[in-house]
């Protein structure tokens, strides 16, 4: 059977969203997708990580067969954020989650370096949220990726909207750097799918910004799971799984 | 009735199909499209090519004109000129609206002709859409300050924000001569847009016909989606388009 995950789904309380896990996954039951991975929301990346990153791996607790933790840290906490990030990872955090835009420096600013260089170590592929112009660009990911070739990255929007051209190039010039939809928009991402083959590909729908089952639906009329079934989650899992099973 | 108020005759669609909108207008029914505002394409990408894309539009639109809105584009670069173009794309050809992209098309919101075609729609009484949610020139704030120097003169956002802006878009929608264009936002942010903004100037679209994907199935599913009153999904759709125009008249 098909293994599906999604890679971006925030869980928790934001401005103006109220997404719990049971939430979440009576959406993954409509879509009819077997696991996600969660993320903090907005105000958690920013500030109170710790709270944030705990209240991710306790709502991953209660559903280990279909919630996979992440964490967030911000760079400007330094080395609280780096002792933060070795915590998350012990206790189960499988991705990284950095959002240059929202935290406040450009994804490729040596003050994130920290952080990436213990994500490779602990074996954490580093989701990047890309699009907001001046932050978070793909090729500000791909500067992040050839540094650290043995670190795994998500372009998270592949740089949506205003970066969308860039972003088959720059993911095509690293291995070790995959392209995520949510935000790009199924109709625009297909084209760079087909540009870069199924393997550089991680769906994720960006729940609750975005409906779930519309994006998931949407996504398989124009990539058929028959012919891109790496895409909808082994491609993910083989990333995830690097720290050991799931 | 659903009237997208955001597709252009593309460039793929023009050297594929010479001006004949069967296949455009095909991919336009399979979802209910009733009437849809169509903007240039070659036209905000070159400037050599726009007074040719505004003619090509024009006849465009006028092979279905129950169905399709024709708009327009200038140049404010070409200063005299460009004023001319607007005057002529709305007095001869009969263009209902204009469209400026100024990232694309490379201008700032503060040229000095600029402001004079904002002065001119304003006296031919057409609204003006522009691209935004992209700096640096056109950021919803920047368009909100023309409109408060042209307070006669409608202003649409075309993306109401995009991704990252959609925050700054219902500020400047704040200003009673600000429309909303709901086309790039994403599903939640569609949802406090009309619960913050004027409902009585939101307006929906796809950016249908940039290319040939069909935009206008997923966007459809969004909005359809999005958790916002069916009063006022059928207003976006249908009510709010038609009163631009005659607001604007």
């Amino acid at each position: 059977m098909l293994v599906t995950i999604d890679c971006y789904c925030a869980v928790g309380n934001d401005r103006e969203y109220d997404f719990s896990a049971d939430d979440l996954i009576r959406a993954l039951d409509r879509a009819g997708v077997n696991r996600a991975v969660i993320t903090p929301v907005d105000r958690y990346m920013v500030v109170d990580n710790c709270e944030g990153n705990k209240f991710i791996l306790e709502s991953a607790q209660r559903h280990p067969d279909r919630l996979i933790p992440s964490c967030s840290i911000n760079p400007w906490f330094g080395k609280r954020g780096e002792q933060e990030l070795r915590r998350a990872a012990t206790e189960g955090a499988r991705l990284l989650v950095l959002h240059p835009f929202i935290q406040g420096y450009q994804a490729n600013d040596d003050l994130a370096w920290p952080l990436i260089e213990i994500a490779a170590e602990e074996r954490l592929p580093v989701y990047i949220h890309t699009g907001p112009p001046g932050n978070a660009s793909p090729w500000q990911v791909i500067d992040l990726a050839e540094q650290y070739p043995t670190a795994d990255f998500i372009m998270g929007h592949c740089g949506a909207t205003d970066f969308w051209n860039d972003a088959a190039l720059a993911a095509l010039s690293c291995e070790n750097v995959y392209v995520e939809p949510s935000l790009a928009r199924p109709f625009k991402f297909a084209a760079h799918m087909q540009a870069l083959g199924p393997a550089k590909g991680v769906m994720g729908s960006f729940a609750p910004i975005n409906d779930l089952a519309v994006e998931w639906t949407e996504m398989r009329k124009l990539l058929p799971p028959g012919d891109w079934s790496d895409f909808y989650g082994p491609n993910l899992l083989r990333l995830l799984a690097k720290r050991g099973p799931l | 009735m659903i009237i997208d108020c955001h597709t252009h005759w593309g460039i793929a669609w023009q050297e594929r199909d010479r001006g004949d909108p069967a296949r455009w207008m095909a991919i336009a029914d399979q979802h209910g499209i009733t009437k849809a505002f169509l903007y240039p394409h070659a036209g905000i990408v070159r400037s050599d090519s726009c007074a040719v894309d505004n003619d090509t539009v024009a006849a465009v639109a006028a092979s279905a004109p129950d169905r399709l809105i024709p708009v327009a584009t200038a140049w404010p670069q070409m200063k005299e000129q460009g004023l001319e173009e607007v005057r002529r794309a709305v007095e001869v050809l009969g263009a209902r609206a204009l469209k400026f992209h100024p990232w694309l098309q490379g201008f700032s919101l503060a040229d000095p002709y600029l402001g004079r075609i904002c002065g001119l729609a304003a006296e031919l009484r057409v609204p003006i859409f522009f691209h935004d949610g992209t700096p640096c020139y056109c950021l919803p704030e920047q368009i909100a300050g023309l409109a408060r120097r042209f307070q006669a003169t409608c202003f649409v956002l075309a993306h109401a924000g995009l991704v990252w802006n959609w925050r700054s878009a219902i500020e400047a929608a704040r200003r009673s001569n600000v429309w909303l264009c709901l086309c790039g936002p994403p599903q939640r942010a569609l949802e406090v847009i009309c619960q913050r903004a004027d409902p009585d100037r939101i307006l929906w679209g796809s950016d249908f016909g940039f290319g040939f994907a069909d935009s206008i199935g997923y966007w459809l599913s969004v909005f359809r989606a999005a958790r916002i009153p069916d009063t006022m999904k059928e207003k976006i759709l249908g009510v709010n388009p038609l009163h631009l125009l005659q607001s604007a008249l």
